[in-house]
């Protein structure tokens, strides 16, 4: 009966980050490796999903004014105009919409390039699709984007380019530079984009999120996808997006319409009002996560971190380990659980392709959405350790 | 309610429909024009390298202009024999529908809708109320992937309580957003492209969708009036070694139909003595109202080879929170779970809370439910035959698929135009539902998910204004 498995499911192992966060609530750790929040999501968001399902929105629905929201948001974040009727198909997360959008342009044999390091999801979806995923390696520890390796991955079978901008592991956020490139190699081998902006919102250091989508000959060539998840701290509720020309955005619409059908409705219905939130949150949000980040680093930094990239967005912390650490990213994360109570990802899930690269077993990723609660107690650890100089293993 | 917000999301099929006046349908107006503003304006579209890589948008655009069948070659056994084509295929069958003009030409004419297959009611007080109290709990972060653990427990007891089957609920159990994901991930999970799947008409449309997606070699058996029973020679000369798996919904949508304990006895013995899998979508299984609902699971050597999939939307009315799941052993559910983790990697988690609650509904529930339905299927039953339908006998599911013939119109699609102009009621042309759509020009499908008087009005509507020929 093995046998009957498809050959492009035998290939996929399990999640890593879920493995561990198994290991974790088994060791009782104090979690910093899932990616979503341990406090509790806005108030008035969660009035609204209640409130939408006491009004029985709960049928199928399509909720229009998510798109008319999201027009809007993008005219006056990134000055795009964006037709709210044909440009945006509303998907189960940014997940889904990532999905879509790849089972919309990939056709067997169509190569994809990726940045490494990066999110451990879009190479399944583009294996599923039959595509070929093809990595462009970002160079550490800047993360620097280097535009000749980038010219050179580019074929002409190359379909699609994607783009996780702030960047899960690492923290980048792309600058307008780095932008321009990957927009000039779209343009010239006639790709698209395919961005997953779910961390907009998170920026630090008075930084700005852009899209690609508003450079000189993009709109036309991106599909933007992201969600209420991050920004809203509702991973769970499942409302995302992709925002594409009309056609692409008809056929991710459609294509969802056969995956899941719709959205979960009353959580459509709350998106109405998180969407209409005022610049305050958004300010807040950033403040928040700044103040943790910042935590985060001194944190590492009191057991022997030396931070030689400070994240610029997202909700992590890509550290790599102190250089008389001898240990392996997994060895290290172990450690940390054992002696410390702590759990982090090993980075080496991140990386793909040339296994050469011993950088890729020497980082861990920290994620910071956590409460103060939380942080504290992880901090309260790693003191007790400190003071009782009992652990040389993850002590420098 | 804006307009916009009423289009049907629970689609079923692909064909553009030759309306007379698209005028009178202004969503898709504007995206025939958008279509073609997109087409010529984008630099993307314009380089003639990637024009050749979609010849799917091409066929959309012709077909939205010119109003033809794209697909009308269509046979049985779609064969994908090279790249452009299969490309062609995937993406053909992910066109806007007609259900979504139809929907908006039944606002427009004020018709009441007998076509959607959604309540018009909501669900019941105590899952709601689950699903708030999980939102106040802060139960909104990423639940477990293949599922929320006390959800997956519930549906393996209730699994249990329905078949007898003991089950693992950690190992055999997948959460998924709605069954129509569970389809999809089904699909992508455990079908090669080439494999052959044998699928019965008339069928849910996303089936054949996502098998195209999944690039199967899709091989159709017809289900015909009155009572759309299995035909087992031609079953019997479609499977064979080369048969990969077999895609079974009972109770039965469009038709009502529930298999039968001998015809599901028959085609488990062809699938164990041709090695085949068994796919089957069980979401109407507890309106099951002329006879009891049979899961292929449970038949002798079977369980090992199926995938069990079912949904809360229907059982409780709750059809937009999207909770569903495959059940499966643990060789098929591995496929299951990866495809799974890539199309939405985790479910809606409050609702899933609600779901857990749901299944542990008393037996008066279900036994309520299946009173409620009864009664409104009366209702539309003997109204649809006083008006003069040939009515089938349907055994299960929401759903009554009559013959229309007898008004005289030319097809199901032009009766289905003719009901919602000049009757103001509006039902689904089945044609859309099967691979060739000759087999259900003379069907049409009426819902009976609705209160009572708007089952009432519809009838009433029908008996004054539909007149026989």
């Amino acid at each position: 009966m093995e046998g009957k498995l498809s050959s492009v499911a035998k290939n996929f192992t399990p999640s890593s980050i879920q493995e561990l966060s198994q290991l974790a609530q088994k060791c009782n750790a104090i979690n910093l490796a899932e990616g979503f929040p341990d406090f509790p999501a806005p108030p008035c968001i969660k009035e609204a999903a209640v409130s939408a399902i006491n009004n029985d929105f709960n049928q199928y629905r399509r909720v229009q004014g998510i798109c008319d929201q999201l027009a809007l948001k993008m005219k006056k974040t990134h000055g795009l105009n964006v037709n709210p009727l044909t440009d945006i198909a509303i998907c189960c997360g940014q997940s889904e919409a990532f999905a879509a959008a790849i089972f919309s342009i990939i056709n067997q044999g169509d190569e994809v390039l990726l940045f490494d390091p990066c999110y451990e999801t879009y190479e399944g979806c583009i294996t599923l699709a039959g595509g070929i995923p093809v990595y462009v390696a970002l160079e550490p520890p800047q993360w620097t984007l280097d535009p000749e390796k980038l010219m050179r991955s580019f074929t002409s079978r190359t379909k699609a380019i994607v783009l996780n901008s702030p960047h899960n592991p690492t923290g980048k956020v792309f600058s307008r530079d780095e932008l321009e490139i990957i927009a000039e190699g779209c343009r010239r081998w006639d790709c698209v984009a395919i961005t997953d902006e779910v961390y907009e919102y998170i920026t630090y250091d008075n930084q700005k999120h852009e899209t690609i989508a508003k450079l000189p000959g993009m709109q036309e060539r991106t599909i933007i996808t992201s969600s209420l998840s991050k920004t809203f701290s509702v991973t769970g509720w499942r409302i995302g997006w992709a925002i594409a020309p009309a056609s692409a955005a008809s056929a991710i619409q459609n294509i969802h319409i056969r995956i899941t059908d719709s959205a979960p409705a009353p959580f459509q219905e709350a998106a109405l009002t998180a969407l209409r939130s005022p610049i305050e949150y958004f300010e807040t949000l950033r403040g928040e996560y700044e103040l943790k980040r910042d935590f985060c680093m001194k944190l590492l930094g009191s057991i022997g971190f030396r931070i030689q990239f400070k994240p610029q967005g997202s909700l992590f912390l890509f550290a790599e380990l102190p250089k008389d650490c001898l240990l392996s990213d997994v060895e290290y994360v172990e450690e940390l659980i054992k002696q410390a109570g702590v759990v982090v990802v090993p980075g080496r899930g991140f990386f793909h392709g040339n296994e050469s690269c011993n950088y890729q077993k020497r980082y861990i990723r920290v994620a910071f959405c956590k409460s103060g609660a939380t942080l504290n107690a992880a901090a309260q650890k790693f003191g007790e350790l400190i003071n009782a100089k009992a652990c040389p293993k993850i002590l420098y | 309610m804006q307009a916009a917000e009423c289009t049907w999301t629970h689609f079923e099929m692909l064909r553009p429909l030759c309306f007379k006046s698209p005028s009178t349908t202004p969503l898709f107006f504007n995206f025939s024009k958008h279509f073609q503003k997109g087409f010529s304006d984008s630099s993307f579209f314009r380089s003639n390298r990637r024009i050749s890589n979609y010849p799917s948008f091409m066929a959309t655009i012709s077909s939205l202009s010119t109003h033809k069948d794209p697909v009308s070659t269509h046979d049985a056994t779609p064969n994908i024999t090279h790249q452009p084509v299969q490309v062609a295929k995937r993406l053909e069958k992910f066109k806007t529908t007609i259900f979504t003009q139809m929907s908006m030409l039944a606002i427009k004419h004020g018709a009441i809708n007998l076509g959607q297959g959604f309540p018009n009611f909501d669900g019941p007080d105590f899952v709601k109320e689950a699903a708030i109290q999980a939102i106040k709990d802060g139960k909104n972060q990423y639940a477990r992937g293949y599922g929320v653990p006390d959800f997956n427990n519930a549906i393996a007891a209730r699994f249990k309580k329905d078949t007898g089957l003991v089950i693992d609920p950690e190992k055999e159990v997948t959460v998924t957003s709605g069954c129509t994901e569970a389809i999809a991930a089904t699909m992508l999970g455990l079908i090669n492209p080439g494999d052959e799947v044998i699928l019965f008409a008339p069928f849910y449309d996303s089936y054949e969708a996502t098998l195209s997606m999944a690039g199967a070699k899709v091989k159709c058996i017809t289900l015909r009036p009155p009572d759309f029973a299995v035909p087992i020679d031609e079953l019997k000369s479609t499977i064979s070694k080369n048969t990969r798996a077999i895609l079974i919904n009972t109770p039965h949508n469009p038709t009502g139909k529930m298999f039968t304990r001998e015809e599901l006895n028959t085609i488990a013995s062809l699938c164990i003595e041709n090695d085949v899998l068994v796919f089957t979508d069980e979401v109407y299984d507890k309106l099951a109202f002329e006879m009891d609902h049979i899961s292929m699971a449970s038949l002798p050597g079977m369980y090992e080879r199926t995938v069990t999939m079912n949904s809360l939307g229907k059982t409780f009315s709750l059809t937009g929170w999207k909770i569903g799941w495959a059940i499966a052993p643990p060789h098929l559910t591995w496929g299951v779970r990866q495809a799974h983790s890539f199309l939405t990697f985790a479910t809606s988690t409050p609702m899933q809370y609600a779901a857990t609650v749901a299944l542990q509904a008393p037996d008066s529930y279900f036994a309520e439910l299946k009173r409620d339905y009864m009664a409104k299927k009366a209702i539309l039953v003997q109204g649809l035959k006083d008006v003069g339908f040939k009515v089938f006998p349907s055994s299960g599911t929401y759903f009554v698929v009559v013959d229309h013939t007898p008004f005289g119109l030319e097809n199901d699609i032009a009766f289905c135009e003719y009901l919602i102009k000049e009757v103001g009621v509006v039902a689904i042309p089945t044609s859309v539902f099967y691979l060739n759509p000759d087999d259900g020009k003379n069907l049409v499908r009426f819902t009976f998910c609705k209160d009572e008087e708007t089952l009432r009005s519809a009838v009433e509507r029908m008996k004054e204004k539909l007149k026989k020929k």
